[in-house]
């Protein structure tokens, strides 16, 4: 049972919908530190332009670096956030030349910054400051000594820069998905329109409209609507089975029951009571056949329609056999017929069905010899073991039947072209069906010895299926 | 609307009683002349009654220096030093102000909604009226500098101005000076040569000029010499034609500051439209709120001087004022320049040894 809730749609959009948040989640952290470092890229180039600027106006004087700190430098370094500035020139030992705010620039930093421009972020009273560092060698008269100018600026710019490029990124994101959603409920509409076609033409056709679709559908649904044509074909098929087999039954129960008409209408015109009990004879024997006909077109019905039934168990074929061979044996009917069993394999060969089934299956096999043989025809049941089946079959050197005839002798109501017996030609449409109901197959052919050979291959229990 | 009036008249009578005992002072150092802020701060306490202002007026220096007293810091600090003020809102001595008066207040008068500049003081030339009887009177830098050079003799010892060195206010003006013309180097050698009186503050300038002691002064504040002029006549105010500086006091809530609520009050009234409409009526400071209406505002002295109103820039150019090593250099320039004409042999650059603000009251 395929259980499937909700909607293709809502499928489709709960998967996309946990695709894109995971992505999305990935996407904006992503974003978020490409936002911090692009921030951070922005100005630090100030850092750098306020260095220097501050650089160019250096100059030395009597051996000693003085410098006039230019307005601009200062607010480059503030920017238009308005940022605390923080600058500092100090001289080859260390010492401040000129600066703001003690932030305290370690040794370290100095060793640092004599190498290579530096980067770097600091806390001071509670708030982030960035700073850099550069070294600047500046040829005075008296003294060469490299100067280093600090400079750094408090972050909010940097923040307020870096939630404003996040937040576009988010934005676009948002909109990339809610259009990305829109389209594929479109693009969904458009694709799924030819199953919307197929389930509106499915829902107009009427109850016993059998005919196939004959609909032109997407590879994906190619293979589905073959299958609601192929289901289509057997519903058909079966139908028309089904009004055969009543159409049939009817012709064949009219018959009996027209001859039980006439026999009682002419008895009632006649006074004799000879005639009375003449007609009485052949209205019991004739009431008997219509009987058995019934009963075998119920069993037959039965076969047909009980699909669900599934009381099989593992079953001995060679003592069913057996005991089937020897009940008809005992019976008035085969007086006349020599029935008997071929040598069985001295082990019990198991198979799996339903008793009753099996033994109607053997009982109708027969009967049915019985009837389409003259008497004293030889009727000779037996099973042969092979690799994956046991084979059950039942012989006769009776006439037999044409090669014509053989492969439409299953169908009810066909009586191998005989219209002599008292057979009702169920017989082996009930073999038919039981056979089918245990996955074997049967097959009809001509015997050696000139009549009927009906051979049933059942697939054998494995050893390893035997518990 | 009946019930709401009496709703409140009774909420305030509830109130009242505790309002009166509550103890919420607020203590402001300020340079700032009590007398010409009198106004402003009995309109502020009318408005807060339940606010003790302590108002302290200091010298810049003393003010500066009290920004930095950890043991007992003041609520608010108000300054016209604006070098100064810019350095300690700078070393991080400012709490932010987040008000809608704080949010309104132009963009060009404030800096990290930290410090607010809510005067506008234009800094003027004044002369006596014998000047105009001898010459032309000036009305650009040019104007002075031309007098100067050619009237050196009569202006001799009649000249005065602010001294940079006494003076963080003169200092600052000069300097911003100098920014804009090199040929005021020009202006500040005839200065010297014409034996210019160096003053600490526009009162002893104004003071001077009413004596007769002075024909000449450059570089006064507006606000003060515009009420002078009003009481003596023999003194005129001349707005420079070219181009004149514009002066702001600058406030900021003290990051310790111990009465943070009366402090953000104190502020809020100072930027509101009450205290502007105050500071424009009845003070000469001038309000920078253009809605406010009044005889001393931004917008009036615009309409009557014209575009030529050149603020000092209240953002981070004003640190490097204050930074030790230019200020050496200009000062060293400075007294080079001064003494240029008059002593042709160049004086040794001498070691400005005086403190960096001046120590007298500054106003």
């Amino acid at each position: 049972m395929i259980e499937v809730e909700g909607t293709l749609k809502s499928r489709l959009a709960v998967w996309l919908v946990v695709t894109v948040s995971a992505l999305g989640v990935l996407l904006l952290v992503e974003a978020y530190f490409s936002a911090q470092r692009a921030a951070e890229r922005a100005y630090d180039s100030q850092l750098e332009a306020a260095a220097l600027t501050i650089a160019e106006a250096i100059q030395w004087e009597k051996g000693q670096p003085v410098v006039e700190i230019p307005s601009a430098a200062l607010q480059i370094l503030a920017t238009r956030h308005q940022e605390r500035v923080f600058y500092a020139v100090l001289d080859a030992d260390g010492h401040t030349v000129s600066g703001n705010l003690d932030l305290g620039i370690s040794p370290d930093w100095r060793r640092r910054v004599s190498s290579q421009p530096t980067w770097l972020n600091d806390s001071y009273h509670g708030t982030q400051w960035r700073l850099y560092g550069r070294e600047l060698d500046s040829a005075g008269w008296e003294t060469q000594d490299p100067v280093q100018i600090w400079v750094g600026h408090t972050m909010s710019g940097r923040d307020a820069l870096t939630e404003a490029l996040f937040e576009h990124a988010v934005t676009r994101f948002v909109v990339m998905v809610l259009l990305a959603g829109i389209l594929m409920l479109l693009a969904m509409r458009v694709a799924l329109a030819p199953m919307r076609r197929l389930r509106h033409q499915l829902r107009q056709r009427d109850a016993d409209d059998m005919r196939p679709l004959e609909a032109r559908v997407p590879e994906e649904m190619r293979e589905m609507a073959e299958t609601l044509d192929s289901l289509f074909t057997r519903q058909r098929e079966g139908r028309e089975a089904l009004l055969r087999f009543t159409a049939d039954a009817s012709h064949q129960l009219k018959t009996p029951l027209a001859g039980l008409q006439t026999t009682s209408e002419l008895a009632l015109k006649s006074d004799s009571p000879d005639a009375w009990r003449q007609a009485l004879t052949e209205v019991h024997g004739s009431a008997g056949r219509t009987s058995r006909l019934a009963s075998q077109l119920l069993s037959l019905a039965r076969l047909r329609h009980a699909v669900e039934a599934s009381a099989t168990s593992r079953i001995d074929a060679m003592s069913l056999l057996h005991e089937t061979t020897f009940d008809w044996a005992q019976r008035d009917v085969s007086q006349a017929h020599d029935i008997g069993l071929a040598p069985l394999p001295a082990a019990p060969q198991y198979i799996q069905g339903e008793a009753w089934a099996l033994r109607e299956l053997l009982g109708n096999l027969i009967d049915n010899a019985l009837r389409y043989t003259p008497p004293g025809s030889v009727i000779t049941l037996g099973a042969v073991c092979h690799a994956q089946t046991l084979e059950l079959y039942i012989e006769d050197d009776g006439p037999g039947v044409s090669p014509e005839t053989l492969e439409h002798l299953h169908r009810p109501f066909e009586r191998g072209g005989r219209q002599d017996t008292e057979g009702s030609g169920l017989g082996l449409a009930i073999v038919d069906s039981i056979v089918r109901r245990h996955e074997a197959r049967m097959q009809v052919e001509s015997a050696e010895k000139g009549g009927l050979r009906v051979r049933l291959l059942f697939p054998c229990l494995t050893r390893h299926e035997e518990r | 609307m009946s019930i709401r009036r009496v709703a409140l008249v009774w909420l305030l009578g509830a109130l009242a009683p505790s309002l009166a005992w509550a103890d919420n002072p607020l203590i402001v150092e300020a340079a700032l002349d009590r007398e010409v802020a009198a106004p402003l701060l009995d309109a502020f306490e009318a408005a807060h009654p339940h606010i003790q202002l302590t108002f302290r007026d200091r010298s810049t220096l003393e003010v500066d220096a009290r920004v930095a007293d950890a043991d007992d810091p003041p609520d608010v600090v108000i300054s016209s030093a604006m070098p100064w003020q810019m350095s300690r809102v700078n070393e991080g001595y400012a709490q932010r102000l987040d008000s809608p008066a704080a949010q309104a207040w132009p963009e060009w008068a404030k800096w990290r909604d930290e410090v607010f500049g809510f005067t506008f003081e234009p800094i003027v030339m004044a002369y006596r009226l014998d000047l105009s009887r001898h010459m032309m009177p000036p009305k650009t830098h040019a104007d002075m500098h031309t007098l100067l050079t050619q009237h050196r003799e009569t202006l001799r010892d009649k000249v005065t101005t602010y001294s940079p060195v006494r003076s963080g206010i003169g200092y600052t003006l000069f300097q911003q000076d100098a920014r804009y013309t090199t040929r005021f180097w020009d202006l500040v050698a005839a200065m010297g040569a014409a034996d210019t009186n160096l003053e600490a503050n526009t009162r002893s300038m104004l003071e001077g000029l009413s004596e007769g002691r002075y024909w000449l002064g450059y570089n006064l504040l507006g606000s003060y010499a515009m009420v002078w002029a009003q009481s003596h006549p023999e003194v005129i105010v001349q707005v420079p034609q070219d181009y004149s500086l514009v002066m702001m006091r600058m406030a900021f809530i003290h990051r310790d500051a111990p009465h943070p609520a009366a402090a953000r009050a104190f502020l809020d009234f100072l930027l509101g439209r009450e205290g502007q409409r105050v500071i424009a009526g009845e003070t000469p400071l001038f309000s920078v709120r253009s809605d406010v209406v009044g005889p001393y505002t931004a917008q009036r002295l615009r309409d009557q001087v014209g575009e030529r109103l050149y603020p000092i820039p209240l953002n981070a150019s004003l640190l490097a004022f204050v930074d030790p090593s230019r200020r050496t250099a200009f000062m060293d320039r400075w007294q080079r320049e001064f003494r240029r004409l008059s002593h042709p042999a160049p004086a040794p650059s001498a070691a400005v040894t005086e403190p960096r603000i001046d120590k007298t009251p500054q106003r």
